[in-house]
């Protein structure tokens, strides 16, 4: 705790001569708007659909998990119906996994606009986080609008729990992008080692069970795990009483919390030792 | 309350460890510094930990009520198989299963409206947590809400069933601001559930019981009507058993026809060798009167409307009908019997393992770890939202 105080400390003489908190937000916005834009542009290009790709892209992959499990008839251990269950499971899977994956490696691919004075590194985090998350949130529900046009799901139950679950995984998957991206850049491991528990994870976290379905001792352990608590909640606003979920906000926040406390000390540490090219 | 203080208003500081405050003077003079320290952290310190950790001083020092927890452990025991999901079977191994569907509903109705509303009946938990004692934010119904679906909230809070899939356990826990009174709740909760248990596994027995009881109702219906019918029959007909009186007519008759055929040679004896004894006429007259006795007779057994041969046939139905129903009746009765041993095993009840506990002291809340719990959350939020600032003042024009 003593070293983030020892940071802040010159901070709070500073500000006194610094222009207003206002201004240097909307700074920061408009650096952050540019940095999506020109993200969205690097990446998918302006052929065919562009940046549609942005959302299409999950879609896919969620359709075709869906496809699959419907055809599977995969045991999750309820009577829940099973396009719904693969989409909530799964479009939080993309929420989690791709914004790690995004974010690490990206401050290299982006060193030289370091040279501007008001992009810093945290910026170039954020836009990711941000792109990864309109994404799949895009995907998440126009699949769902979908679904419920075309009459294979029923409207969810309470769309602000819904709401609350995403936001709670979401908030989890940025700590933990912004974490693993900064610390990325001082070692290799971590995108080496990032893939492989990424996958490890994925059975973990909830996508394709819920937690009620499994026996008691499995259930206090997979509840360490901060993905669970998200996805059962989104699964609650979903389904209402019949999901059964089991979730504890009192551990998932202060997990985020310390996580995202973490990935901004290692983001100033990051910004102190990176030298643009 | 007062070392709590400066616990933490210290640790910012870092400086001051080293020399205890003897005086008032001194104490006022590090008062001060912390004061002037305090200032230049800024409003976000002030907001993020310094409040948030005055006011869980206060609440968690001062005037949160006790709360004592009172724990039973029971489990209940039924017959049937649990409905477990295939994952979750696959899971367990198969061999144990999970909560029986009595000990379902048992968890059920433990959180349902229907339990505070009959454990309520009194007002023993009106009673236990409106008490003026209770601290008001702890107190039921502070914010004005006294209605009945903020209670059942404020219930759910209070009471919590756990079960221990392995084991069939079921753990009743229940927190109030008296030993006492978490006892008291806890026991009439427990009592209710088993009254529950009782109430299911009596109407499961019904159930199974009645059908067949049903069952044997109309079978002994259908033979004491066939009974009956065969009594009316009897009295109207005049006849006790057609067969027997038929057997016995036809030996009265054989017995007249003997004495027919002894008069009838007695008489062709005296017409021809003494055609002018007195007793012919005589003799004339009885077999006139035998043969007539036995036309009757022989008319009586068949032919004629109201002859036994006639009535035999309606008898014989009548009798069929009688022996059918007995059969079936006795059968009903059997499967009656095999119903009720089946539903002797469909008994399930309440197995207590350890009755409600009368805690002797307040487990809760957890006082100091709840003070040292804000100031770190406190401290955490004022880490991120500090350095975001700062992130945030590094973009300037």
């Amino acid at each position: 705790m003593a070293d983030t105080m020892e940071q802040s400390l010159p901070a709070s003489p500073d500000s006194q001569t610094s222009p207003p908190l206002s201004q240097s937000l909307r700074i920061q916005r408009r650096v952050l708007g540019a940095l999506l834009i020109r993200e969205m542009l690097t990446r998918y290009g302006r052929h065919n659909i562009g940046f549609l790709w942005l959302f299409v892209e999950p879609m896919l992959y969620t359709l075709g998990v869906t496809a699959l499990w419907t055809a599977t008839k995969s045991v999750h251990g309820s009577d829940l119906p099973i396009v719904a269950f693969a989409l909530t499971g799964y479009s939080s899977v993309l929420l989690w996994r791709n914004m790690p994956g995004r974010c690490i490696g990206a401050l290299w691919s982006n060193l030289p606009l370091l040279y501007h004075r008001n992009i810093r590194v945290f910026d170039i985090y954020l836009a990711r986080v941000l792109l990864e998350f309109g994404g799949a949130t895009i995907s998440f529900a126009t699949l769902s609008v979908f679904f419920i046009a075309i009459g294979w799901l029923k409207p969810p139950e309470n769309v602000l729990e819904v709401a609350g679950g995403w936001l709670l995984i979401a908030w989890f998957g940025g700590a933990l992008a912004i974490t693993l991206g900064a610390l990325s850049h001082e070692s290799e491991l971590v995108d080496k080692l990032w893939h492989p528990f990424s996958y490890l994870l994925f059975p973990m976290s909830g996508a394709a069970f819920m937690v009620d379905a499994l026996p008691k001792v499995a259930q206090d352990y997979v509840l360490y795990v901060p993905m669970v608590h998200g996805t059962e909640i989104v699964r609650e606003g979903y389904f209402g009483m019949r999901a059964h979920a089991h979730y504890d906000l009192a551990y998932v926040i202060p997990f985020s919390l310390v996580l995202t406390l973490t990935g901004l000390l290692a983001v100033r540490w990051v910004s102190g030792r990176v030298v643009p090219e | 309350m007062n070392t709590f203080v400066s616990a933490q208003t210290r640790k910012p500081d870092g400086d001051d460890n080293d020399h205890p405050q003897p005086g008032l003077t001194m104490k006022d003079t590090v008062l001060d510094r912390l004061i002037l320290r305090l200032k230049s952290l800024g409003p976000l310190f002030l907001i993020t930990v310094v409040i948030p950790t005055v006011v869980a001083i206060l609440y968690f020092g001062i005037f949160a009520s006790d709360v004592y927890v009172s724990e039973s452990r029971f489990v209940v025991r039924g017959s049937n198989k649990s409905s477990m999901s295939p994952l979750g079977l696959m899971l367990s191994g198969g061999g144990l299963s999970g909560a029986s569907e009595e000990g379902n509903a048992v968890e059920e109705y433990l959180s349902s409206r229907l339990a505070l509303k009959e454990a309520d009946s009194d007002g023993l938990l009106t009673r236990a947590y409106t008490a003026p004692s209770i601290f008001w934010f702890d107190r039921f119904g502070a914010g004005g809400k006294r209605d009945r679906e903020h209670f059942y909230d404020y219930f759910l809070n209070h009471v919590k069933v756990e079960d221990e899939t392995t084991t069939q356990v079921l753990y009743l826990t229940v927190r109030a601001y008296g030993a006492k009174q978490a006892h008291d709740i806890n026991e009439r909760l427990l009592e209710r559930s088993e009254a529950l248990v009782n109430r299911m596994s009596d109407r499961a027995r019904q159930d199974a019981v009645a059908s067949a009881q049903a069952e044997v109702n109309q079978a002994q219906d259908r033979a004491r009507g066939a009974a009956r019918a065969l009594a009316d029959y009897r009295d109207r007909e005049g006849v006790i058993d057609p067969e027997k009186e038929a057997t016995v007519r036809l030996q009265m008759i054989s017995k007249l026809q003997d004495e027919l055929i002894s008069v009838q040679t007695q008489l062709s004896q005296l017409t021809s060798y003494t055609p002018q004894a007195s007793q012919i006429p005589y003799l004339r007259t009885q077999a006139n009167k035998l043969q007539q006795e036995i036309d009757a007779q022989t008319a009586g057994i068949a032919g004629g409307r109201k002859s036994l041969s006639s009535a035999s046939a309606r008898y014989q139905e009548l009798e069929l009908d009688t022996e059918i129903a007995g059969k079936q009746l006795a059968t009903a009765l059997a499967s009656l019997q095999d119903a009720r041993t089946d539903a002797e095993r469909k008994r399930a009840y309440v197995q207590r393992i350890a009755d409600p506990s009368t805690p002797d002291y307040a487990m809760e809340p957890r006082r100091i770890g709840g003070i040292f719990a804000t100031l770190l959350l406190g401290l955490i939020a004022w880490g991120v939202l500090s350095t975001l600032l700062i992130g945030i003042r590094e973009h300037r024009d």
